[in-house]
């Protein structure tokens, strides 16, 4: 099945087996569309690949791609989390008020805001774990309640300015790299570690499995799940509040389009909405494509009306490859 | 009764991946008979079903239905030729009545759509040729695993069909709902229906078949007339080999009394499934619990688990209260239970064989890096031998593995996780003749070297063979704790009913 899923094969397998067996990846069919988009896109506008152009990509990328590895985890145990975008928002203008109206240390405003996407994440998974009601209803209710809240504090005026100190975690590069990008990339290393590597990962893919056999052998089913909502909480304020150093404003607004890419470079990543299929490594390339997606038609000066009927189009296309893939 | 066959197959071979499921089958259903499919564990028999009811698609070979060649494309397809099935997994929808699992897609309908009445009355018609107890305006979900394994006979009788294939139908029955479904099955060949026939229970097979396929490694290797068979003879040709012995009796010592208690339950009661239970269990003992289906066996055993909180009653582990509110605490006060309904229960269909092994005993493989996968394949291994667990792969996923090597990995996981008490719900459901008796034999020495087992089993005899003692219940109620070399098959009826 999937290469982090299933268990490196002890016997001998031929080299030719091995070729085969990449090429039975989940992540195989969307590193080859991921490609040839960019073959794609490069030849009808070659600055596609300057190292600027790129720069701006990734970094675009990583806020959305953070929120869809949280996303990935509680889709993993058959989950969902709708109200991501709100935290985001919620999370980025409470840290920038903490910074702007408090004066805490630039330094401490970052784990301060994650800790209050955490706990606005931990409500979700209490409420959905205890008192087992449908996820989609629960993070629906709560996304209206942080965007709310979030009108209220600000009553619609982005806070801000938030000053060079902090801005630096947006705006800065470290060996070429800007920060968003590579915050982005280590959460993908160690989600993909603890996926793969620790109890609480595999405990993961077995409450997406068969939640009830995963409580008859001991899993603390509600416990895990508390968590899983509060990373996916925790992680959408990390991306919040690193877009905001970004903007040097923290806007009421941000965020609300960072629920659909989400879920969607999740699930053309190869995650399944039904629970307990997927990777990290899938949804990071789904989130490579959507990006490369619509900065390349923004190069082409696409319309941005067509960009949506085109994302659409790519969606399912994904799913299509992944269902003939699976009946053979 | 006509000359044509019901049904003919005619060389089909399937393949899954590198692996031969079925080579060059061939089998012939004439109307009227019992056919029974015999074989060990991953033999090939719910795929050669499959292919005749139109779940897979046979590689090469062919099909031929009262003379004529057909091809099944779908389950619908094979439903609308007149062949049903009754599966080997439950396949319920839990939401939905009883009435509606049996008549969906078929729900008559009046002048509003469809006309619930009717639906409730016809099902009723279907179900009670099986069994008159069950209601059928329940939830699927609420009923045990035995009931619902009925209900779904009665669904694939409910599609008009004259040739039924039941795949291990009676797995989870007891004795007495067994012979109702017999009792059908004669009815049903009167009326000239044709019967494919999938067990692991040798007797019925003796009691039930007009003739007998035997299947090895997805061959067809002998075909027996049920006049001249005997056990010993289905056994060997299924195996391929001479077996020696099959039944473990006398392998048990007796002289448990002196031994500690190390479950004490005392007057536990939960109010509707079990009431007033209390038994001793002691150290290197296996206690059986027997008892027909609604007896409250599950709901015991799931309740010591802390699955479901007892209203009154005392549960003590060496002499020490415990009180259970999650399987977790089982788990760590070295009490667990292998669940009866493997499918919904146990497996993890989308991870590999060795990981749904080890996933109990995961703190094991904690490495400096995280978990050692490598670790889990390594030490799941020497279960594949010792309980002839049949899988091309220990990191293929487990859903690809035969229902009763799939039961087999569920055992193991359990043997895996070191303990000092085990509660084994119908543990050798869909396990074959011969890795029975091998996994009998490992659970007694498992005894010998300290661990205490509570043994529920639906079949008499298999209670008889493995147990020390035997704790008899009734609807709810306990009727009995008998010492097992002292009481009979008939004993055991007779002491449940008074
Ligand atoms: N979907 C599948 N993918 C891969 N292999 C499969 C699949 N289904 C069955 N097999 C393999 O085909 C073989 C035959 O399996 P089958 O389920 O027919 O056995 P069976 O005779 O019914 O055994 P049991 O008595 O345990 O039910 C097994 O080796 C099994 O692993
Ligand atoms: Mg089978």
């Amino acid at each position: 099945m999937t290469n982090i899923n299933s268990i490196e094969s002890q016997s001998g397998s031929s080299a030719m087996d091995r070729v085969k067996q990449v090429f039975r990846m989940d992540a195989i069919g969307i590193l080859i569309a991921l490609i040839v988009l960019c073959a794609a896109i490069t030849i009808v506008a070659p600055h596609f690949l300057s190292g600027y152009n790129l720069t701006v990509l990734t970094r675009q990328a990583s806020f959305v791609g953070l929120i869809a590895l949280g996303q990935t985890l509680v889709l993993l145990i058959g989950g969902i989390d709708l109200s991501v975008g709100a935290n985001s928002a919620l999370s980025a203008v409470v840290g920038a008020l903490l910074l702007t109206m408090y004066g805490v240390n630039p330094y401490l405003v970052i784990p301060l805001t994650m800790a209050f996407g955490m706990f606005l994440g931990l409500i979700n998974g209490a409420i959905i774990a205890n008192m087992r009601l449908s996820p989609f209803i629960v993070t629906l209710a709560t996304w209206e309640i942080f965007a709310g809240l979030n009108l209220v504090i600000t009553e619609g005026y982005p806070v801000r300015p938030l000053g060079a100190e902090f801005n630096w975690f947006g705006q800065a590069s470290i060996l070429g790299l800007p920060i968003p990008v590579l915050t982005f990339l280590l959460v993908a290393v160690i989600l993909t570690w603890a996926l793969g590597y620790t109890r609480f990962g595999r405990n993961i893919y077995s409450i997406g499995g068969n939640r009830t056999a995963a409580i008859l052998v001991g899993i603390r089913v509600a416990r895990v799940e508390l968590f899983v909502y509060g990373i996916s909480g925790m992680l959408a304020a990390l991306a919040g509040i690193l877009y905001a150093s970004r903007m040097d404003s923290a806007q009421p607004s941000v965020g609300e389009a960072w629920l659909m890419p989400a879920i969607t470079a999740a699930i053309i990543g190869g995650t399944s909405l039904s629970g307990g299929q997927g990777t990290i490594v899938g949804t990071v390339l789904g989130t490579l494509l959507m990006a490369a997606l619509s900065n390349g038609m923004s190069l082409l000066n696409v319309s941005g009306f067509w960009e949506r009927v085109v994302v659409g189009g790519v969606v399912l296309i994904a799913v299509l490859i992944d269902f003939i893939r699976r009946r053979r | 009764m006509s000359d044509i066959p019901a049904l003919e197959v005619h060389g089909v071979s399937k393949k899954f991946g590198n692996a031969h499921a079925l080579r060059d089958v061939s089998l012939t259903l004439r109307k009227g008979e019992v056919h029974s499919v015999i074989g060990e564990n991953g033999a090939g028999k719910s795929t050669l079903m499959g292919i005749i009811c139109g779940r897979l698609q046979p590689d090469t070979g062919t099909l031929q239905r009262d003379g004529k060649q057909v091809r099944f494309a779908s389950p619908r397809e094979a439903q609308s030729s007149g062949i049903a099935i009754a599966p080997q997994e439950l396949n319920v929808l839990p939401m939905l009545s009883v009435a509606e699992n049996i008549m969906i897609g078929a729900q008559p309908r009046g002048t509003f759509g469809i006309s619930w009445s009717e639906t409730r009355k016809l099902a009723e018609q279907f179900l009670h040729e099986i069994d008159e107890d069950i209601d059928t305006s329940t939830p699927m979900g609420e009923l045990s695993a035995a009931h619902q394994q009925l209900v779904q006979i009665a669904r694939a009788t409910a599609s008009h069909a004259d040739v039924l294939i039941f795949d291990e139908p009676t797995a989870m029955l007891t004795d007495r709902e067994a012979e109702k479904l017999f009792l059908f099955i004669a009815r049903f060949k009167q009326r000239g229906g044709s019967v494919l026939y999938v067990s692991h229970r040798l007797n019925e097979i003796l009691e039930l078949s007009d003739s007998i396929s035997v299947l090895r490694d997805g061959e067809l290797v002998a075909q027996i007339d049920p006049a001249e068979a005997t056990k010993e003879k289905m056994v060997n040709l299924m195996a391929g080999r001479e077996v020696k012995s099959l039944h473990i009796s006398g392998l048990r010592k007796q002289n448990n009394d002196q031994r500690e208690t190390v479950l004490s339950v005392q007057n536990l009661t939960r109010k509707g499934e079990f009431e007033d239970i209390s038994f001793d269990l002691r150290k290197g003992e296996i206690l059986a619990i027997s008892g027909l289906i609604g007896s409250g066996r599950t709901e015991l055993g799931k309740c010591l688990f802390g699955l479901q909180p007892p209203d009154s009653g005392k549960v003590l582990i060496n002499g020490r209260e415990v009180v259970h509110s999650s399987p977790s605490d089982a788990i760590q006060n070295g009490l667990i239970y292998l669940p009866e309904e493997r499918k919904k229960e146990g497996l993890f269909p989308l991870l590999s064989v060795a990981e749904n092994i080890c996933i109990a005993s995961l703190d094991r493989f904690k490495g400096l890096f995280g978990l050692r996968q490598g670790a889990m394949v390594k030490r799941s291994a020497p279960y594949f031998s010792s309980m002839k667990l049949k899988a091309a792969d220990p990191s293929i996923p487990i859903s690809t593995l035969s229902g009763g090597n799939q039961q087999k990995a569920i055992i193991a996981r359990w043997l895996m996780k070191e303990c000092d008490i085990l509660i084994l719900d119908e543990p050798t459901r869909g396990i074959d003749v011969n890795a029975k008796f091998e996994i009998q034999a490992l659970l007694t020495e498992l005894t010998d070297k300290g661990l205490s087992i509570v043994f529920i089993s639906s079949e008499l005899q298999e209670v008889l063979d493995v147990s020390d003692r035997i704790l008899v219940m009734h609807e709810g109620k306990m009727k009995g704790l008998v010492e097992t070399n002292s009481v009979t098959q008939e004993r055991l009826l007779q002491i449940a009913m008074t």
